[in-house]
């Protein structure tokens, strides 16, 4: 393996150029944007690949032979939470866990009730096949009948607006920064009608 | 198809807008050479795209001859010489529009279905020629619409039921050579562009559907009362853009070999500008003026 070619840089890059570029790969293959992803696996052996790159350029050029530089490691994957639940829901979600779509669907199918848990799971089934619309109305579902559970509201709220992806966003016209720098400006106005006190 | 996947022109460079013409032209004398001239009247910008991509992942090249044709018969111009991808992609261009055709056959009446049927007599010795050449890829075609047909029939009121059979084609069109990796990612890459094909014709054809009264899962997910997008804007936007990101991420583990610029302008420019627009109905085919070829 070529470490340089690996980040797409030369032996001539500056460090500071270097970390940028480590950087920049690091934001588009991060597991967080492969969630649920049926090439998260593809991911995280690029993510694996950019890491070692990484280390290596690092330690050859401070002189170390092992060691990680990186500091914070970008290699956590990702966690299921996994909630104790009934036998019957556990195997389903362990089939989830391992790839294995249709014998999850199969078995969601066989399930006598349609409660809370079920919607979730099923929601995850069509999230994992890329049923994008079907899978936000189970979470909706599932919300719906049990608000309390924060497992559901967060895989609705994913589902909803997606998490980091890299800082993609295809639809937005309006970026954040717009957005914040709005609230800044906003902030700084009314604090110097109130004085700058009280607000 | 349908030609929503294009690049946005004015963010390309000008090499890279000479490149898409010259493998639209490319795919258009391959259609030519292999099936004679009707058939390029078929040809659509998500068919270039598809070359695109087959071309940068198998047979990198960008050797160009200089040719005339009927639409530019006294220009030379720069066309894309003939490979396997852009034989491929041809062969899966005829396919297509042999199916459509047969699909207006059932779907309509009147002046429309004598057109078509005069129109599928016309094509199908073409289309017999490639379906001996990708019996398989033919096979899943008339499998998944079967399968769309049932739907329509039963009245199915989802989105993503009916766009999977349709996702599930452009996924067989991943070429078996492929390394393992490469066709899982070509695989996801090709179900969310099949995805969203579909649906945004889906939102596209609401006004027409309405009018004859043809099946739309659109109108029937969202019990639509008028073919009107507005109050269910968001959530079909919401949709679209989960197809655009597992485009986009599938896109970043694909190794190309060429027209990396090119591809990214169109995944993630032209797909998200063409949502935009139909889903506020300022989508105009052709951008309002039909040209062949030139963007």
């Amino acid at each position: 393996m070529d470490p340089y070619k690996v980040l797409g840089i030369t032996p001539q890059t500056s460090d500071d150029d270097v970390k940028r570029a480590y950087r920049e790969l690091a934001r588009k293959y991060h597991p967080d944007n492969y969630v649920n992803n049926p090439l998260a696996d593809l991911a995280e052996a690029r993510m694996k690949e950019i890491n070692e790159a990484y280390d290596m350029i690092m330690n050859e050029r401070s002189g170390k032979t092992s060691s990680a530089s990186r500091g914070s490691s970008y290699s956590g994957g990702y966690q299921q939470s996994s909630s104790a639940g009934n036998g019957i829901y556990r195997q389903i979600r362990s089939a989830i866990t391992s790839g294995n779509l249709a014998m999850a669907e199969e078995m969601l199918s066989r399930c006598p009730s349609r409660d809370a848990e079920w919607y979730f799971l099923m929601g995850t089934v069509y999230f994992r096949k890329g049923w994008y619309d079907e899978a936000q109305r189970c979470y909706t579902q599932a919300c719906a009948m049990d608000p309390s559970n924060m497992e559901y509201q967060s895989a609705l709220n994913n589902c909803n607006m997606g998490a980091n992806y890299g800082g993609y966003r295809p639809m937005s016209t309006v970026n954040c920064c717009d957005f914040c720098a709005q609230l800044i400006y906003c902030n700084c106005l009314l604090n110097c009608c109130c004085g700058g006190g009280g607000c | 198809m349908f030609g929503f996947i294009r690049p946005v022109k004015p963010e390309l460079k000008v090499r890279e807008v000479e490149r898409f013409q010259s493998v639209y032209c490319g795919l258009c004398h391959e259609i030519r050479r292999r099936y004679g001239q009707l058939q390029t009247g078929f040809l659509s910008y998500d068919m270039t795209f598809l070359a695109l991509i087959l071309q940068a992942v198998d047979t990198p090249s960008a050797e160009v001859e200089r040719l005339r044709c009927i639409a530019s018969p006294i220009r030379r111009k720069n066309v894309a010489v003939s490979s396997d991808m852009l034989a491929y992609t041809a062969d899966i261009s005829v396919l297509l529009t042999y199916h459509k055709i047969e699909d207006t056959l059932q779907d309509e009446s009147g002046a429309k279905r004598m057109a078509a049927v005069s129109l599928e007599r016309l094509l199908r010795a073409d289309y017999r020629k490639a379906r001996e050449r990708l019996p398989e890829l033919d096979a899943v075609i008339r499998a998944c619409l079967d399968e769309l047909l049932t739907l329509e029939q039963q009245q199915v009121p989802s989105l993503d039921r009916t766009a999977d059979t349709f996702a599930r084609i452009l996924q067989a069109i991943v070429p078996k050579g492929q390394p393992e990796p490469v066709q899982r990612v070509m695989g996801q890459m090709f179900y969310h562009t099949g995805r969203w094909l579909y649906l945004i014709d889906a939102c596209a054809d609401l006004k027409d559907d309405f009018r004859t009264g043809s099946y739309n899962p659109v109108r029937l997910r969202f019990e639509l009362e008028a073919p009107d997008l507005t109050p269910v804007k968001e959530q079909l936007e919401r949709t679209l853009e989960r197809s655009l990101l597992d485009i986009h991420n599938a896109y970043q583990l694909l190794p190309l070999c060429q027209d990396e610029g090119l591809i990214g302008n169109i995944i993630d420019l032209g797909l998200p500008l063409i949502t935009r627009q139909v889903l506020d109905g300022t989508y105009h085919a052709n951008g309002g003026h039909e040209t062949h070829g030139s963007l």
